[in-house]
């Protein structure tokens, strides 16, 4: 079985159950593309009559928008009627297909599902052929108010009594992503409030600062954060009502209190049962019965082989070598004496404890040792008597100990302090959610303070007076580069390529034409800049082949738009998006004539440059 | 119905219409006993009450019809033919147990061109229109259902009581396609554009420009650049106003309501949402009037979900033939069987590797 329906088969299906007009969304422009090549052989012509009736109407939009006529796709839309929709186009085709499905001439519109929002025509059907759509570089699932827009296409009000929207499957089609977001509820939305450099410039310039905090207060966002700050804060009530019986105690604060007690206690050393045992003598010279180390017992000498801690008491213990050859385990405490002589001892971890020839040669040296030895002369640490009540001693400053709510206290304490942990917890979130805003605002403040936009007092300087009138994205790189006097001189060309590399944000893979000097070496200063600005604003892409498109179209008049076209592999309506939004950015410039005469001027002359051929016939 | 009574209702069902009601709301509902299963209901209720309350009364009405001819027996006759069906793979499901799934023909009913009658606004049309000589209002509807409809009324009494209307869409291809529209309906004189990059008869009464222009215009308004047409303006429509969502734009509608002059109303229309209360409590709370919210989630053209295979087989896509609201997992036993089909034949998994 084929992984997807044939877009012929699809046509023919829905003709044939009288579906038509139908909105075909599917994955992307390429598919919408390809399903138009598969009308190329086929064989489902409509009827002479209904292509009459396409041939007047696209005449009647071609008198309008002259550049349709040539558009490859004419004679599918003819023979067929069907036609694609998307964003690759020019906006003047789908002018003319809206107008057409309006007229209820075409049978299909193949459109994306990326572009569902802009598809504003209602048809009979809605073909949904896939579950998820590309967003910034990745797919993700339709939710559950997409798939509702997607579907809420179908069924004109007055040409239809009932709309249908057909599932037909895909490969990567989750078919319950679908089903859920036809029968659901769709999800609520959130605001998404940005503080932008512009934003603050315009607010101070209208507003004194401490007004500002007011205004913002006003925004959805704040109002969003409200309502997490109330449910926190009913919350902490309850919390209140909770801790009630954790009232004030003996002590005020007996949490605290009670918690450093607690610290206090379990940070006192443990006694430790073996130094109490132990006389401070015998400790002492059981650091000096080492390998190798003669000491006298209570019968006779030996040599020490190791030493080691009994398993159940730990009580001190050496290996002795004996004269006669024997290997004693004696305790530390019955060694009488410690000598001041040493042999070499070849230590191993096994009976006999040394090695067999170290072994033979301690034995030897035992036996041959002077009857007289000196000792060891081994200083004893003064112990000072350990106190009675230590416990006591120690946790002196606290009353706890003998406090009357003590047995109350360490039953609740593991309650209460969670229960005052949450509602610290829940206070700070409160003031974090009512106030982020607001700091986030001092933060541009601060950046735009520091780049001298504002004064220290925050006031507008007189560079900030000409930036808060660059109301677009990357207004912060653009007013450093007008400031940076990047565009001194640039003749409109030059400007308009940098202004289109900033102003297009699409990574969508483009071809390189050959890319002046002066240009390149332009736009390596802007990407320096860029970077430089990074803490602050995220960089555009700046990418290279935009810029020279761009120029290439304002700096070669003759060119004409298929000209343009073929120099690049960018599809015809992403180029018009391109230059449409340079446009866009260019007057934003241009409103800088009473500050920057020079760059308004060059602004207005590429404004003039851009628009002809295909910009200047459009709306 | 409130929770309570709906609690009181369910506890007076005996366990197997609980257990018929649970199926596809509940995971594991035949191991709940009775309570459990009321205290489960009822939580998901949250999530669905309207479409729990409905089942819950078509199952009681089925049961009463059933138990009419055997009062005696209806206490074991019910328990008989729910959960033996139910584990059948669905290959071999024939039409499902209980209600039978709809068919083709009955689906396709209905399909053609109404016949022509007058226009007449539904009810919320009218309502929101009244409720605009007040205050603000916001307009959460299914897409199709006549917001242009909204918009064109209140944009022409706004204009006959000489006040200036703007009008603004997200995208420029929609504020070129409303132009046309509306330069057809008040006649080109009375209409004006601006956007980025086109800008004609500014000085209409009529302006139609992308939100972010409009955005623009209050800024300037409110560092002292006076715009006449700011003095006069008596109508702001925010058409798709549910791009107060979108990641990058969303701050322009906020900035712009809150700007907004109080003198002027605001109409928000949008496309179903969720939460279109908080928009209306949000307006309310920095608009000099409580704003009124007019919603509703049923289509003006109702909606038929189907499932075409690629075999070119079309059949229904629920049981039913309209929309279950709530009830993602009423598939059609033959949509289902043929979905299956079909990704086990695509699906890259082991088995039709082999």
């Amino acid at each position: 079985m084929p992984p997807s329906i044939h877009p012929v088969d699809l046509i023919t299906a829905l003709r044939q159950k009288h579906l038509t007009p139908a909105i075909v969304f599917l994955t992307s422009r390429r598919a919408c593309d390809e399903a138009m090549e598969s009308f190329d052989v086929a064989d489902i012509v409509l009827p002479p009559a209904r292509q009459e009736v396409i041939a007047a109407a696209l005449d009647r939009v071609i008198a309008n928008y002259p550049s349709v006529a040539e558009h490859p796709l004419i004679p599918t839309v003819r023979r067929i009627g069907v036609a694609a929709h998307h964003a690759g186009h020019l906006p003047s085709w789908k002018i003319a297909i809206e107008e057409l499905m309006r007229q209820g001439c075409l049978d299909a519109v193949f459109a994306t599902t990326t572009l569902a929002a802009g598809v504003d025509f209602p048809a009979r059907t809605v073909v949904i052929t896939q579950s998820s759509i590309r967003k910034a570089r990745d797919f993700t699932d339709l939710t559950i108010g997409e798939v509702q827009q997607i579907a809420g296409r179908a069924g004109r009000r007055g040409k239809d009594q009932v709309g249908f929207a057909v599932i037909t499957p895909s490969p990567y089609i989750d078919l319950g992503v679908l089903t859920k977001g036809l029968t659901g509820h769709p999800e609520s939305i959130d605001s998404q409030f940005t503080i932008t450099y512009p934003m603050v410039l315009n607010l101070l310039k209208a507003h004194p600062h401490e007004q500002i905090h007011a205004i913002l207060a006003k925004s959805f966002a704040q109002f969003q954060l409200n309502q997490r700050a109330e449910l926190l804060e009913r919350k902490l009530d309850a919390l209140h009502v909770q801790m009630e019986p954790f009232g004030p105690r003996v002590c005020t604060d007996w949490i605290t209190q009670w918690q450093t007690f607690d610290q206090a206690r379990r940070q006192r050393p443990h006694r430790q049962q073996v130094k109490q045992q132990e006389s401070p003598e015998l400790t002492a010279r059981f650091h000096f019965m080492t390998p190798g180390r003669v000491v006298g017992l209570t019968r006779g000498r030996g040599i020490v082989l190791r030493q080691y801690r009994s398993k159940g008491q730990r009580n001190p213990m050496i290996s002795v070598l004996r004269p006669d050859g024997a290997v004693t385990e004696c305790p530390a405490a019955t060694v009488a004496e410690v000598f001041d002589r040493v042999f070499e001892c070849d230590e191993s971890s096994a009976f006999p404890w040394c090695s067999a020839a170290s072994f033979d040669e301690l034995h030897y040296q035992l036996t041959e040792l002077p009857t007289r030895l000196p000792t060891l002369p081994i200083l004893i640490p003064k112990v000072s008597e350990p106190l009675p009540d230590a416990i006591v001693q120690s946790l002196g400053d606290f009353p706890c100990p003998t406090c009357t709510s003590r047995p109350a206290c360490q039953k609740d304490v593991a309650v209460a302090s969670r229960l005052r942990q949450e509602q610290h917890r829940h206070i700070k979130s409160i003031q974090a959610l009512r106030a982020s805003l607001w700091h986030r605002f001092q933060e541009r403040v601060e950046v735009l303070q520091k780049f001298g936009y504002l004064t220290p007092s925050a006031h507008l300087t007189e560079d900030g007076e000409w930036a808060r009138l660059i109301r677009i994205d990357h207004s912060l790189l653009i007013t450093e580069l007008i400031r940076a006097e990047a565009f001194a001189g640039a003749d409109p060309a030059l400007l308009t390529g940098v202004m289109a590399s900033i102003a297009h944000d699409d990574d969508r893979p483009g071809a390189f034409p050959r890319i002046s000097t002066g240009l390149s070496s332009l736009l390596g200063q802007v990407r320096k800049l860029a970077e430089s600005l990074s803490p602050y604003e995220d960089p555009p892409l700046l990418r290279a082949d935009i810029a020279a498109v761009a120029e290439r179209w304002i700096a070669d008049p003759t060119l004409t738009w298929i000209g343009l076209c073929r120099l690049t592999t960018m599809a015809e309506g992403d180029i018009y998006r391109l230059l449409a939004r340079t446009l866009e950015f260019l007057s934003q410039i241009h409103t800088l004539h009473a500050t920057h005469p020079g760059l308004a001027d060059s602004a207005s002359k590429a404004i003039a440059l851009i628009r002809r051929g295909v910009l200047e016939e459009l709306p | 119905m409130t929770i309570d009574e709906l609690e009181r209702l369910l506890a007076q069902q005996p366990v197997a219409v609980l257990h018929r009601l649970a199926r596809g709301r509940v995971h594991r509902h035949f191991r709940a006993g009775k309570r459990r299963l009321i205290e489960l209901l009822l939580q998901h209720s949250s999530q669905n009450l309207a479409g729990l309350e409905s089942d819950l009364q078509t199952l009681i009405a089925e049961r009463q019809v059933q138990s009419t001819p055997l009062p005696s027996g209806a206490r074991s006759a019910p328990h008989t033919p729910v959960p033996a069906q139910k584990r059948l793979p669905p290959r071999g499901a024939e039409p499902d147990n209980s209600e039978a799934a709809v068919s083709l023909t009955a689906w396709l009913e209905g399909l053609g061109v109404p016949p022509p009658q007058p226009f007449v606004p539904d009810p919320w049309q009218s309502e929101a229109l009244a409720a605009l000589d007040d205050t603000d209002v916001v307009v959460s509807v299914p897409t199709g259902s006549g917001k242009t409809y909204v918009a064109v009324e209140a944009a022409r009494r706004a204009m006959e009581d000489n006040r200036t209307v703007i009008y603004t869409s997200p995208l420029k291809a929609l504020s070129n396609t409303k132009f046309t529209e509306f330069s057809k309906i008040f006649g080109s004189d009375k209409v004006g554009i601006l956007t980025g990059d086109r800008q004609e008869n500014g000085q209409a009464p009529l302006l139609i420009m992308t939100t972010e222009i409009l955005r623009n215009l209050l800024y300037d308004a409110a560092s002292g650049e006076i715009d006449v047409r700011l003095d006069t303006l008596g109508l702001v429509i925010l058409d798709e106003s549910q791009y107060i969502a979108d990641p990058e734009r969303g701050v322009v509608w906020e900035e712009t309501i809150i700007f907004c002059p109080s003198q002027a109303k605001l109409l928000l229309l949008s496309a179903s949402i969720g939460n279109p209360q908080d928009i209306a409590d949000w307006l309310t709370s920095i608009r000099p009037t409580a704003s009124r919210l007019v919603r509703h989630s049923k289509r003006t053209v109702p909606l038929r979900p189907g499932y075409l295979h690629p075999n070119g087989k079309l059949v229904p896509l629920f049981k039913t033939a309209a929309i279950p609201s709530g009830h993602p997992n009423h598939l059609h036993p033959e949509a289902k069987r043929l979905f299956h089909e079909y990704e086990e034949e695509t699906m890259p998994s082991g088995r039709s590797r082999r």
